[in-house]
């Protein structure tokens, strides 16, 4: 999922446990993640928390903002991610090998040249949009993150997919209780175009 | 009181009698007949039709079979609204049965969630008494419990057992002695004429004065338009499991009772019926 700023102390707030999210349009479906049980806050607060969160990604490029709602003080954080997926083959005078990696697209394209002639033929190269939303849940008065996968024609990725992709930290407790680390649910009106109440 | 316990059984066996009939455009190699069923409207539509699956399945080839969905007058139904909240939004004025039309091609992406097993519609519908605890009681009734006790509400439910599932729900519904009720009501109110697709707010049921909240009382604080004024037509019908409790209702007592088995209350607001 690629790293996130994390929130300024004197706030610590736990790594958010797992939702989940498919689809596209207003319907989609989306994860959500959830904090840790004891770390309640009112509405007003995890404004406070998201505006220093976003300065600070604005402050080393990692790309969050924040959208206020029509007609209200409530808003969410919300960031879009692209990731490539190249299935190269390299080949080298003499030996060649086949690397499969998955990449943020800046370190793709930063990856150095030998001097010595390679061919570099992509097949089958597929960009997926990760959509990240931080949303405010007034039921359980945590933040919740909602991510949600998708190729660029907004086709979503499978379940399976999602859950290949998931960090190594969370793997093993995702694989043992797939469904209750994940929540597949709709976007919360929060978070669609309309205004929305919690 | 006995009469209370009564309404938790009509509740939850209330039925809507519907007619499933294969969208024309699918290909079958004889023709379709249609597929009549009474739907609990406390379920979900894709828990309760698998019968409905295998009877046009029967008619088709398997290459032109893919995940099943469900339409309304061209509306994709949403297989994880409970059954009873869809049919008040969507089909509660008009004549029954309810029609219903299946697919099997070209699944709205844009419109539905995939439901790719029973154990996402458990996860939802768990996910969802897990949030109405979260209001009601910080999730502390919800947490307490084990394991076995929250496969035996999934349980209840998919295998239409009012018992099995009231033997642990009733702890969900229960308060400490010193308050008047929950510290929150889970509610969620829809209407087709917004773009939104559900209003959910925190709300308590007891006043700072010790009065009980009333079902009108909610209106008036989160959905001010779907009220008449005072001496105004009234425009709208506010529905819970096909009826209209009257304004004055205690709200405690409706989340008490006409919950959905997700522990929320799903409010629609209609048009009133012209006739």
């Amino acid at each position: 999922m690629g790293t996130s700023p994390r929130l300024p102390s004197p706030m610590p707030v736990a790594p958010p446990a797992l939702g989940w999210a498919t689809g596209s349009g207003a319907e989609r479906s989306w994860l959500s993640f959830s904090m840790e049980e004891d770390e309640f806050f009112g509405e007003k607060t995890f404004q406070h928390c998201c505006a220093e969160f976003i300065r600070h990604s604005q402050q080393i490029g990692d790309g969050w903002e924040w959208r206020t709602l029509k007609d209200s003080s409530e808003g969410y954080m919300c960031k879009t991610h692209f990731q490539i997926k190249p299935e190269t083959l390299m080949s080298h005078s003499g030996a060649s090998a086949c690397v499969q990696t998955c990449l943020p697209i800046e370190e793709a394209l930063e990856l150095p040249l030998d001097d010595s002639e390679v061919t570099e033929t992509t097949t089958g190269s597929q960009v997926i949009k990760y959509e990240y939303h931080v949303l405010y849940s007034c039921s359980y008065q945590v933040p919740v993150l909602y991510f949600r996968a998708s190729f660029l024609d907004g086709r979503p990725l499978a379940l399976k997919d999602i859950w290949e992709r998931i960090h190594e930290c969370y793997k093993t407790r995702l694989l043992q209780e797939p469904w209750d680390t994940i929540t597949q649910q709709s976007l919360p009106p929060q978070a669609s175009p309309s205004p929305a109440h919690c | 009181m006995t009469d209370d316990k009564d309404v938790l059984r009509d509740v939850w066996f209330g039925r809507i009698p519907t007619c499933f009939t294969l969208y024309q455009d699918e290909i079958t190699e004889r023709e379709a007949e249609p597929y009549y069923l009474l739907l609990p409207r406390v379920s979900y539509l894709t828990l309760v039709t698998d019968k409905v699956k295998k009877h046009f399945q029967k008619v088709m080839r398997q290459e032109d079979i893919s995940e099943i969905w469900f339409e309304y007058e061209g509306t994709p139904l949403k297989w994880h609204y409970p059954i009873g909240l869809l049919f008040d939004l969507l089909a509660s004025s008009s004549a029954l049965p309810w029609n219903i039309t299946v697919h099997f091609k070209s699944f709205p992406e844009k419109d539905l969630l995939h439901c790719p097993s029973k154990d996402a519609i458990e996860a939802h519908f768990m996910s969802c008494v897990k949030e109405a605890d979260a209001l009601k009681h910080k999730s502390q009734v919800i947490n307490e419990m084990q394991k076995k006790d929250h496969k035996q509400l999934w349980m209840g439910l998919q295998n239409d057992r009012f018992d099995q599932f009231w033997a642990i729900n009733r702890k969900l519904m229960e308060y400490p002695a010193e308050e008047n009720g929950f510290r929150y009501i889970p509610f969620r109110i829809y209407q087709t004429t917004t773009e939104r697709p559900f209003i959910q707010k925190l709300f308590r049921p007891v006043a700072a004065d010790g009065q009980l909240h009333t079902l009108g009382d909610l209106l008036k604080d989160v959905c001010p338009s779907a009220v008449a004024p005072e001496d105004g037509e009234k425009k709208n019908q506010v529905m819970i499991h096909g009826i209209e409790p009257m304004l004055e209702t205690p709200l405690q007592w409706l989340s008490e009772h006409l919950s959905y088995p997700d522990n929320f209350l799903h409010i629609s607001i209609i048009p009133q019926p012209t006739d």
